[in-house]
């Protein structure tokens, strides 16, 4: 009885508007490796959901199959509770942004955005109605006539977000969609994309190979590669608590350090001799991101605490807010730190200077290989 | 930047050229005004005795129709072979077998018009003996036609759809249409200039064609450059043909007039509308 229950409650969620649930999707070329690999994922409804990966990780083939234009050789896809085997693309209550924005080059914006209420057959006065509303939200009525070859790259890339948004999808999938734009208008995009999709609480599946745009943007992301999610979870868990080496350094800097544990809370390392928090046996990698070392000038060290190490500056490379640099503690043995350069900073360094690194037993997380 | 004189040089060179290309037809209108018999001086004579020639108008409406009816069907089928091919392309096929049929709609194309038009000659003769269809005439002349114009279209909406972004077809999926609605709302405007090219050209290839015409004609089927080798065969260019020449050149030279209007006047439009928008 109750695992009756507990059965009908989480068909209850995955069944929600907008919910997405993937059971084992597989996806073979022809020949090849497989792109997607027997993933498992559940996304939210109204959540901001990110793949994140490099080139060929499959996340982009992940997108095409819950979109439609690909169909798993494996695998169920759930959208909103709903299965989505035989269901072609322009039946699902999905649309898509592509990386390429695939504007039509022979229509105009207001064409192009009204293209999916016209497909479905909604009567022309409600489709200007819904056109004019979502140009008026993303500001971009001024060139409702123009055609797509007459737009900048930032337009272009508003025009195809409103064209999926139009239409009003339990689901908008987005295929790097600022990818092709300059740092600052991508920026400014980033957050116009997340308040619109706070706003309309759709959930939203977003692919990119950006580790700083995920950061931004996401709810929870998906860290992929080989055609596998290596760690799923919130942003601040992924990034502060990799599983293993290659989300840990796909999400940023770290130092990487194999382990051969002593006790239960320390461990050798090529660095030297460790405390960690964490409980040790059969832990093989310990890391620790940059920002999370602390340095002194050696007269000002308070000394007496564990992982403590006398070191010299090799390189410091300045960056506006912080700076980053290499520490030499040993021959050879060099430890990356981030040091911010605001006023509680206590100084910043020169090459050549000598320092003490503290790496607090707490920051240094275990990884696997 | 070009230095002056070898400018100039390059703009002397083209004169030739320019008369080789022109001289002949002008001689063909030069001489289609040639003096009645019995007379001296340019006269329109040739110009009556064409009009007068019930052969040449019957001839002449033949070569429209076969024109006409071969170039609109060859387009139905070369916008339905070429969007077929740049849509289902074989996956993971490489080399050859990729390729074999762009490899398959270019024999037409390379093949020399004599040996095609015999071995239609021969297929048609092969057929109407063993199943009494297919004897030579307008039939016969229109499907040897279609066959020879389709992988001209093909080729010209091919080459426009393989140079559109692919995810094109994903988006008009994903916006709710079918195969049939994309094939009308995408795929159509967005070939539609290479349809009217390929049905342009495939009237002025019809129109055009001896060697394929000649083979697969039939006793009834005359058009007018069966015609015209025909008359020449029996009485030498006479100022008649001449005049039939100078009247083709004329309308080629309209046709070819009003299609630069036509384009120039699209292209300002888009200019005009790029410049008052930005």
């Amino acid at each position: 009885m109750s695992s009756t229950l507990a059965i009908a409650g989480t068909e209850a969620q995955t069944g929600a508007r907008g919910a997405i649930s993937l059971s084992g999707i597989t996806r073979i070329f022809a020949g090849t490796i497989p792109a997607v690999d027997h993933i498992d994922l559940e996304i939210k409804a109204g959540e901001f959901f990110t793949l994140l990966g490099p080139s060929g990780c499959g996340k982009t083939t992940l997108l095409r199959m819950i979109a439609g234009f690909e169909t798993p050789d494996e695998g169920r896809i759930l959208i909103s509770g709903r299965e989505m085997q035989s269901v072609p693309a322009h039946e699902r209550p999905v649309n898509t942004v592509f990386q390429s924005y695939a504007l039509f080059p022979h229509l105009d914006v207001e064409q192009n955005i009204g293209f999916g209420l016209r497909m479905r057959g909604v009567k022309s006065a409600e489709r200007k109605q819904r056109v004019d509303a979502i140009m008026e939200m993303m500001q971009i009525g001024a060139f409702a006539k123009r055609k797509a070859a007459q737009l900048s790259g930032g337009q272009r890339q508003r025009v195809a977000l409103a064209r999926a948004l139009v239409n009003e999808p339990e689901v908008v999938l987005l295929d790097e969609p600022l990818s092709a734009l300059d740092a600052k208008l991508r920026a400014e995009l980033q957050i116009e994309l997340l308040r619109m999709q706070k706003r309309l609480g759709m959930t939203f599946i977003f692919v990119t190979h950006d580790q700083h745009e995920a950061l931004v943007m996401s709810d929870r992301m998906a860290v992929m590669s080989k055609g596998r999610i290596q760690q799923i979870g919130p942003v601040l868990d992924v990034y502060e608590r990799p599983r293993n080496v290659f989300v840990a350094e796909f999400l940023g800097l770290s130092n990487i350090w194999q382990i051969t544990p002593i006790s239960d809370h320390e461990a050798e390392t090529p660095l030297g001799r460790l405390t960690i928090s964490e409980m040790l046996p059969a832990a093989r990698m310990a890391m620790i991101r940059p920002e999370k070392i602390w340095l002194y000038s050696e007269d000002a060290a308070p000394y007496g605490r564990p992982n403590q190490f006398f070191g010299i500056i090799r390189e410091a490379i300045y960056m506006g807010a912080a700076t980053q640099y290499r520490v030499e503690v040993g021959e050879n043995k060099f430890v990356l730190a981030y040091d911010t350069n605001n006023q509680a900073a206590e100084r910043s360094w020169r090459p050549g200077e000598k320092i003490v690194v503290e790496l607090k037993p707490e920051n240094i997380m275990l990884i696997e290989p | 930047m070009i230095p002056r004189n070898v400018r100039r040089a390059l703009a002397g060179f083209s004169w030739p050229i320019y008369v080789l290309l022109y001289t002949p037809l002008a001689l063909v209108a030069w001489y289609s005004f040639a003096p009645a018999p019995h007379t001296q001086g340019l006269s329109v004579y040739a110009y009556g005795v064409m009009l007068h020639d019930h052969s040449v108008f019957a001839a002449l409406r033949r070569s429209l129709i076969l024109a006409i009816g071969s170039a609109i069907i060859s387009t139905v089928l070369g916008v339905l072979l070429g969007y077929g091919l740049s849509r289902f392309r074989t996956p993971g096929a490489k080399g050859v077998l990729a390729n074999m049929p762009s490899l398959i709609i270019y024999t037409p194309i390379i093949m020399p018009s004599l040996v095609f038009g015999i071995s239609e000659l021969i297929f048609f003769n092969f057929v109407h003996r063993f199943t009494g269809l297919l004897g030579a005439g307008l039939g016969t002349m229109m499907i040897a036609h279609i066959t020879f114009q389709v992988p001209y279209v093909t080729l010209t909406v091919f080459a426009r759809l393989a140079g559109l972004d692919q995810n094109l077809f994903d988006a008009a999926h994903d916006l709710y249409a079918n195969g049939l609605k994309s094939f009308w709302h995408l795929i159509v405007p967005v070939v539609q200039p290479a349809i009217i090219g390929g049905f342009l050209l495939g009237i002025t290839l019809s129109i055009d064609d001896f060697t394929i015409s000649f083979f697969t004609a039939g006793p009834g089927s005359v058009t007018l450059p069966i015609y015209i080798y025909g008359a020449i065969a029996r009485k030498g260019v006479t100022p008649e043909i001449n005049a039939i020449g100078t009247l083709m050149i004329g309308a080629v030279i309209l046709l070819a007039v009003l299609h630069f209007i036509i384009t120039r006047h699209r292209a300002r439009g888009a200019e005009l509308a790029a410049k008052g928008t930005i």
